[in-house]
């Protein structure tokens, strides 16, 4: 679904929930005569876990979308074993294949991205702009953080991923 | 006491008490509870969940004393916090407190068995890691009358390039290069490393990729360097193994004749190991 200039994607279980709700109103509504007096709050209520993770998605989206340039001009290009726990905060620009996709449903996904040097963790708080798989040569756009923020090892906050070359086969 | 000051043995000794400690906290709490209402004290039971969050405590550090950190471990003691602040009857209060500690105790299994022993001193930054300490003993012979001023120069860029700081690299090691380098053997291949990683600072600086041609280590200078030269190499892999042989030289220099520098150089030996490849 595209609103403005923004592809908005819903999880698969913002859906499950939506569809596990809608059925439940309806078994309910026809049971009970009390819970038909409530429909007129009940269907927009069970609306709003639609527009919820859509409104959601689409704040995200167009904010990694309007910082998408600032990182395209301020990151610079290094191999993948040069990002270590000092360069915290730093932006980065990383080439590599995808190794793992994980958390795709969750539009939360975390990819694992090797180059000739090395592989790191690449997370992204929302759902990228390309479906990027398991064996495809991308791009990062991103920021070294820590894993578990105060600590753990340097991960890339994903600003943007994108295809360089189709799928390695 | 700091961890580098205990000896390895005493640290695993230290260890293995505190995992006893996290199922006899957690479960005899709750025992002694129990045997406590049977001889007729009935004591508000959610004090007893005390030995709960104990346990959740001392897996939280155990947690956080290894090197690969367990965000679950880590969290139990928020956990032990949620569940037991509601004053709970005593079914209620025992069911809830046995479950929790046999879902501790499971977690601790879990953390030695997935995430590793705990870190020793080196995992720790508080000494230098085995494989760095063999190639800086290697090399310490050969720079010894090098000057202070050269070797902090080393430290800082080094460091600097290490925390993405390329442009401050780049302005240091070119300052450094035509600096004074005292009467050392190999003088020239310590200019060579600052000005290998100049390079590569500049590159890495705006982004360009790998020049034509660029400025190498020479054969005759392979003892001194970390990953000597392979003819296997191609040309990628030969630039990049300058950059890190430059690294290292610089990192070792650092070591060996600017004692200030150590604690920022120490802080740096995750990144030391990787271009050592371990």
């Amino acid at each position: 679904m595209k609103i403005g200039k923004v592809e908005v994607k819903v999880s698969i279980i913002a859906i499950a929930v939506f569809v596990f709700f809608t059925i439940l109103l309806l078994i309910a509504s026809v049971y009970s005569p009390d819970v038909r007096s409530q429909l007129i709050w009940l269907i927009p209520g069970l609306f709003m876990l639609l527009v919820i993770p859509i409104a959601l998605n689409y704040m995200s989206r167009s904010e990694y979308a309007d910082l998408e340039p600032l990182y395209e001009a301020q990151s610079k290009t290094v191999r993948i074993k040069m990002i270590n726990a000092g360069m915290v905060g730093k932006a980065v620009r990383i080439e590599g294949v995808v190794e793992q996709v994980h958390f795709q449903f969750l539009n939360r996904p975390q990819y694992t991205v090797a180059d000739r040097s090395g592989a790191i963790s690449v997370k992204m708080f929302t759902t990228p702009n390309e479906d990027v798989k398991v064996n495809d040569v991308v791009e990062v756009l991103g920021q070294v953080i820590q894993r578990y923020i105060v600590t753990g090892d340097p991960v890339v906050n994903c600003i943007s991923i994108r295809k360089i070359i189709k799928r390695q086969e | 006491m700091t961890i580098a000051d205990n000896p390895p043995q005493l640290d695993r000794i230290n260890e293995r008490y505190l995992e006893i400690a996290i199922p006899v906290a957690s479960f005899g709490a709750t025992l002694a509870g129990i045997l406590l209402w049977k001889m007729g004290f009935e004591i508000n039971f959610q004090f007893f969940a005390i030995g709960c969050v104990i346990g959740s405590c001392l897996l939280a550090y155990l947690a956080w004393i290894r090197p690969k950190k367990d965000i679950v471990g880590l969290s139990t003691p928020i956990y032990a916090i949620i569940f037991f602040v509601v004053p709970t009857e005593y079914t209620v209060g025992v069911t809830l407190q046995l479950l929790y500690a046999v879902s501790l105790t499971i977690l601790l299994i879990r953390l030695k068995y997935r995430f590793g022993k705990p870190g020793d001193a080196a995992s720790m930054g508080k000494e230098l890691a085995d494989p760095i300490k063999t190639y800086i003993e290697q090399t310490s012979g050969s720079f010894t009358g090098i000057c202070p001023e050269t070797a902090h120069d080393a430290a800082v860029v080094f460091v600097q390039f290490t925390h993405g700081e390329y442009k401050e690299a780049v302005r240091r090691a070119g300052t450094a290069a035509i600096g004074q380098m005292g009467d050392v053997e190999h003088a020239a291949t310590v200019v060579r490393a600052f000005n290998i990683l100049k390079e590569h600072s500049a590159l890495i600086d705006k982004s360009l990729p790998r020049p034509v041609t660029y400025e190498v280590f020479r054969p005759e200078e392979s003892a001194l360097l970390a990953k000597p030269y392979l003819p296997a190499y191609d040309d990628d892999h030969e630039f990049y193994a300058m950059l890190d042989n430059a690294l290292l030289l610089l990192f070792s220099i650092a070591w060996n004749n600017s004692k200030a520098d150590r604690p920022h150089l120490l802080a740096c030996q995750a990144f030391v190991l990787k271009l050592l490849g371990k």
